[in-house]
C-alpha cells in the first residue's frame, strides 16, 4: 500500500523525485524479455510490433555497415547468426557436446571459447550484453513514455537498476559471466534472481500460492526444478536441482540426429540452422498432429508422433530424476506437495505436461503465460530492491545449487558449502601445511558434488604466498568462502598464527578477467560514443538542410532586399554549407549552419520589417487596431 | 549488541540447551532475516550492504545449526568449553563397534532392488539407536554433564556417517 504524502505548506510533492525506474530481465537461451512492475501490477514490455520475446538471437555485420549489430527478429533473417549463446556462459569448449551453425575458438590461456564473427571474435559474454541492450532500450523508452505520462513530467527513462534472471542450477561461473554481461551492457544488477524463484514470486502473489510448491522450469536450454515453502510472503527454496544443457532446444537436437539417421544425410555447418528450425516446426506440430512430413536436402520423411516420444521420452526422464533427487534432498513425499508450476516454453509440449503430472499425481499450474511468468517475477523484485516498496514484506531465500569445497591432499574435494544450503552464507575451513619450510599454498576452489577433483568443475586456482617456515603441519590456513544473495562466491584465504592474508590472484577457469570486462565495456562505451556522433551528424544535416531550405525560399521570394554583396556572402555561405553537408562531419556541419544563420540574421530581420509595412501599407490605424 | 557478538541461542532469543522449539526458532529465524536479509538494503551504502551480507549470513548459519540435533550438539559442547572434534580413541563402545562390522557386512552385501528392503531395515535401525542416542545426549545436557554428553556426541556423529552411507547405497541402488 502506498502511504499518503503531505507535504510541508507551499511546496508541492515531488512524486517524479521518488521513483524510480526498475526492470526485471529473462535473458533466456532462446528468448529473452523485459518487465517492469507498476502500480497496477508487472506487465511484460513488448517491442512497436507489440511483440514481447525477443529471439536471443545475434548477428554482427561488421564495423562497416549502417547497423554493424542485430539482435532478435533482424538477426535471425541473417544467415550468419549466433544463437542459444547462453549455453556458452562460463562454460568451457569441451562443454559444448552439439553442433554449432557458428565456429568457436578456443582461447590458448583456456576458458570460455570465443565465437567467430564478422566483427572478430565475439566473447558469449559480449553477445549476451547486445540482448541486453536492446531489452534494456526497450525498457527504456517504455518507461519514458508510460511512467513520465503517470509523474506528468517529461523522464527519460534512465534505469536505476535490474533483477536479472540465471537458472537456479547456474554455477558460479555461470553467473558471473551473466552479471558481466549486464555490466558490459552499462546496467546495474540489484540482484542476479534464480528462474524458478521468479515464476514462484509472480505465481504466488498473483494466484495466492502457499504450502509446498514445485516449480518445473523447462525452458529452450535449460532446466530447472525447485521445491519451495510459500508462507506469508516468505518464499524458501528448500531444495533445488537441473540440468544447465537440457531443453526444448535438446527436443530439437533428437528430431535432428533422427533425420540424420534416416535421411544419410550429413548436415553442412550453414544447414544447421535450417534443419534446426525444421526440427522444431515439427515438434509445435505433432503438439497436436499424429505424425509430421519431414523435408530436408532432397530426403523427405514421416516422424509419427510415436516415434517422436521415443526420441524425448528419455530427456523427460532426466528432468523426472531431478524431481525425484528435488525430493529427496528435501526430505519430502509427493503427497507432501501442494503445487505444481510450470514454467518455461517447454512446458507447453503435452507430453511433458503427462509425464510431470503422473509424476507428482496432482493436477498442474500453468495459467501464467510459461514464457512470461519469470520476467514478471523479477520485475515484481526489482520494484522492490529500488525503494519503490519499503514496505514491502517480501523475502526470498534461496540456495546454492552446487557443493562449494576445496581441493585437499590426493586429488580430493573437501566439501566447505554443501549443496541446498540457504544463502547468503559464509564458511571456514581450517588447512595445514604437510611440508616442512612450505610458504607457499596453493588452493583450487571447486563446485559438484563428486568426490574427486577431476569430477567437479574448476572455479578458481589461487595461491597464499608469505607463509612463515614452519614444521609440516604447523602452519593453519583458514580458508573463508562468502556465497552473497546472488550466489556469487568471493574467497579469502590467512595463516592464523602470522596473520598473512593471500596475496590473492584469483584466475577464473571458465570466467573473464577484471581487464578483460574492463576492455569489453571500453568497447561497449566506443559503440555507445559511435552511436551518439551518428546521431549529432544525422541531427545536424537535419538541421541545415532546413536552414538551407528556408533561405532558398527566402531568397526566391525577396532577394531584392539584398544589395549585391550580401547577396553574393549569403550565397556563398549556403553552398559552403552545402559543400560540408557531404564532409560528414558534424562539427564542420554545425559551424557553417551557424555562419549562416547568423549571416542571414540581417536578411530576416528586413524581411519581417518589408512584411510589416506591407501588412500596414494602405490601411487605417482603425483597420490595423481591429 | 551487535549479531556477532551474540551466541546462535542469543540471536534467536531461545534459552541455551538442547531442548528447543522448531516452530519458534523458524518463526524467529524468518523474522530475522526479513530485517537483515541484503535485499532489504539493496540502495544503501557499502559499508550497511556488506554488514547485511554478514548478519544475515551469521543467521542462516545459526538457524541451519540449531535446527539439527547434531550440528546443535556440537555447538552445545563448544559452547561449554569442550572441542567437540577433539580426538580420543576410546570414545566408542566396544558394542559400537562390533555393530558397525555387522551393519557395513549388511551394506556391503546390498547392491541390486532386491536388496531394497534390507536397506530399510538397517537404515530404521541405525535410525532407532540415533534417537536413542539423541536422548541421552539430551539428558546429559540438561544436567549440564557436558564431560558425558561428548562421548554420547562422537557416537551421533559416527551414526550419521553411517546413515549417509546407507542413504548413498540407496541412491545408487535407486538410480538418483
Amino acid at each position: 500500500m502506498a502511504l499518503l504524502s503531505i507535504s510541508e505548506p507551499g511546496q508541492s510533492p515531488k512524486r517524479s523525485q521518488a521513483k524510480k525506474y526498475a526492470l526485471g530481465i529473462d535473458l533466456g537461451t532462446t528468448n529473452s524479455l523485459v518487465a517492469s512492475a507498476s502500480a497496477d501490477g508487472p506487465c511484460v514490455i513488448t517491442d512497436q510490433d507489440g511483440a514481447a520475446l525477443l529471439p536471443s538471437v545475434v548477428a554482427y555485420l561488421g564495423k562497416d555497415k549502417p547497423e554493424p549489430v542485430l539482435v532478435g527478429e533482424p538477426a535471425l533473417k541473417h544467415a550468419e547468426h549466433i544463437s542459444s549463446v547462453k549455453r556458452l556462459m562460463g562454460r568451457g569448449a569441451s562443454d559444448i557436446k552439439h553442433k554449432l551453425s557458428y565456429t568457436l575458438v578456443e582461447p590458448e590461456t583456456g576458458g570460455m571459447p570465443l565465437i567467430e564473427t564478422q566483427a572478430g571474435l565475439k566473447s558469449p559474454v559480449e553477445v549476451s550484453a547486445e540482448i541486453l541492450k536492446v531489452l534494456a532500450a526497450r525498457g527504456k523508452s517504455y518507461l519514458g513514455k508510460e511512467l513520465g505520462k503517470e509523474v506528468d513530467k517529461e523522464c527519460d527513462g534512465e534505469i536505476d537498476g535490474i533483477v536479472l534472471t540465471v537458472p537456479a542450477y547456474f554455477d558460479e561461473a555461470q553467473r558471473q559471466a551473466t552479471k558481466d554481461a549486464a555490466r558490459i551492457a552499462g546496467l546495474k544488477v540489484l540482484r542476479l534472481l534464480s528462474e524458478p524463484t521468479a515464476a514462484a514470486v509472480a505465481y504466488g502473489l498473483d494466484k495466492k500460492l502457499e504450502g509446498n510448491v514445485i516449480i518445473f522450469d523447462l525452458g529452450g536450454g535449460t532446466f530447472d526444478v525447485s521445491l519451495m515453502r510459500l508462507e506469508k510472503g516468505v518464499f524458501e527454496v528448500l531444495a533445488t536441482g537441473g540440468d544447465t544443457a537440457l531443453g526444448g532446444d535438446d527436443f530439437d537436437r533428437a528430431i535432428m540426429r533422427w533425420v540424420q539417421e534416416e535421411s544419410k544425410v550429413e548436415p553442412k555447418q550453414e544447414q544447421i540452422a535450417e534443419l534446426s528450425s525444421i526440427a522444431r516446426e515439427a515438434k509445435h506440430t505433432l503438439s497436436n498432429k499424429d505424425a509430421v512430413e519431414l523435408n530436408f536436402s532432397g530426403w523427405s520423411g514421416i516422424l509419427s508422433r510415436e516415434n517422436y516420444y521415443q526420441l524425448v521420452d528419455p530427456l523427460i526422464e532426466l528432468t523426472l530424476k531431478a524431481c525425484r533427487r528435488v525430493l529427496r534432498d528435501a526430505a519430502m513425499k509427493v503427497d507432501e506437495i501442494t503445487d505444481v508450476v510450470m514454467v518455461g516454453g517447454s512446458t507447453r509440449s503435452p507430453r511433458v505436461q503427462e509425464k510431470v503430472e503422473r509424476f507428482f499425481q496432482r493436477p498442474l499450474l500453468n495459467e501464467l503465460d510459461p514464457d512470461q511468468v519469470v520476467a514478471l517475477g523479477a520485475a515484481i523484485q526489482a520494484d522492490i530492491l529500488v525503494g519503490n516498496k519499503y514496505d514491502s514484506d517480501l523475502l526470498l531465500l534461496d540456495v546454492n545449487p552446487l557443493s562449494l569445497g576445496i581441493e585437499t591432499m590426493g586429488s580430493l574435494v573437501e566439501k566447505i558449502i554443501p549443496r541446498n544450503t540457504t544463502i547468503p552464507v559464509s564458511r571456514a575451513q581450517e588447512f595445514t601445511t604437510f611440508k616442512d619450510g612450505q610458504t607457499v599454498m596453493s588452493l583450487h576452489v571447486l563446485q559438484g558434488e563428486r568426490e574427486l577433483v577431476e569430477d567437479c568443475r574448476s572455479l578458481a586456482k589461487f595461491e597464499l604466498r608469505g607463509i612463515p617456515p614452519m614444521v609440516a603441519g604447523a602452519a593453519v590456513i583458514r580458508v573463508s568462502f562468502q556465497v552473497d544473495a546472488d550466489g556469487l562466491l568471493s574467497v579469502a584465504a590467512e595463516e592464523k598464527s602470522s596473520g598473512v592474508k593471500s596475496s590473492i590472484v584469483v584466475k577464473p577457469s571458465f570466467g573473464l578477467e577484471e581487464k578483460e570486462i574492463e576492455s569489453m565495456i571500453k568497447a561497449s562505451h566506443r559503440e555507445a560514443e559511435h552511436d551518439r556522433d551518428l546521431r549529432r551528424l544525422k541531427e545536424n544535416e537535419v538541421d541545415a538542410l532546413r536552414i538551407i531550405e528556408a533561405i532558398d525560399s527566402a531568397l526566391a521570394q525577396d532577394a531584392e532586399l539584398l544589395d549585391t554583396s550580401e547577396l553574393k556572402a549569403l550565397q556563398q555561405s549556403l553552398s559552403a554549407l552545402q559543400e560540408t553537408l557531404k564532409s560528414g562531419d558534424a562539427d564542420l556541419i554545425q559551424q557553417h549552419s551557424e555562419a549562416l544563420n547568423e549571416l542571414s540574421a540581417t536578411f530576416a530581420a528586413r524581411r519581417m520589417d518589408s512584411q510589416i509595412k506591407s501588412a500596414f501599407t494602405g490601411k487605417t490605424l482603425d483597420e490595423v487596431d481591429r | 549488541m551487535t549479531i556477532t557478538n551474540k551466541n546462535y541461542f542469543e540471536i534467536f532469543s531461545l534459552p541455551e540447551g538442547f531442548d528447543l522449539d522448531l516452530n519458534q526458532l523458524t518463526a524467529e529465524y524468518k523474522s530475522l532475516q526479513a530485517q537483515s536479509h541484503p535485499d532489504k538494503f539493496s540502495g544503501a551504502d557499502d559499508a550497511t550492504r556488506l554488514q547485511a551480507l554478514q548478519s544475515s549470513s551469521i543467521i542462516n548459519d545459526a538457524f541451519d545449526t540449531l535446527k539439527s540435533p547434531l550440528k546443535r550438539a556440537a555447538y552445545l559442547l563448544t559452547l561449554n568449553g569442550i572441542d567437540p572434534e577433539e580426538n580420543d580413541q576410546n570414545h566408542l563402545s566396544e558394542s559400537l563397534l562390533l555393530q558397525q562390522i555387522e551393519w557395513r557386512d549388511a551394506l556391503d552385501n546390498a547392491t541390486d532392488e532386491g536388496d531394497l528392503n534390507t536397506i530399510g531395515h538397517l537404515k530404521q535401525e541405525v535410525i532407532e539407536e540415533q534417537q536413542n542416542c539423541i536422548s541421552e545426549f539430551h539428558d546429559c545436557a540438561n544436567a549440564y554433564n557436558f564431560v558425558d554428553a561428548k562421548p554420547i556426541y562422537n557416537k551421533l556423529q559416527f551414526i550419521e556417517k553411517m546413515l549417509s552411507e546407507i542413504n548413498r547405497s540407496e541412491e545408487k541402488i535407486l538410480d538418483y
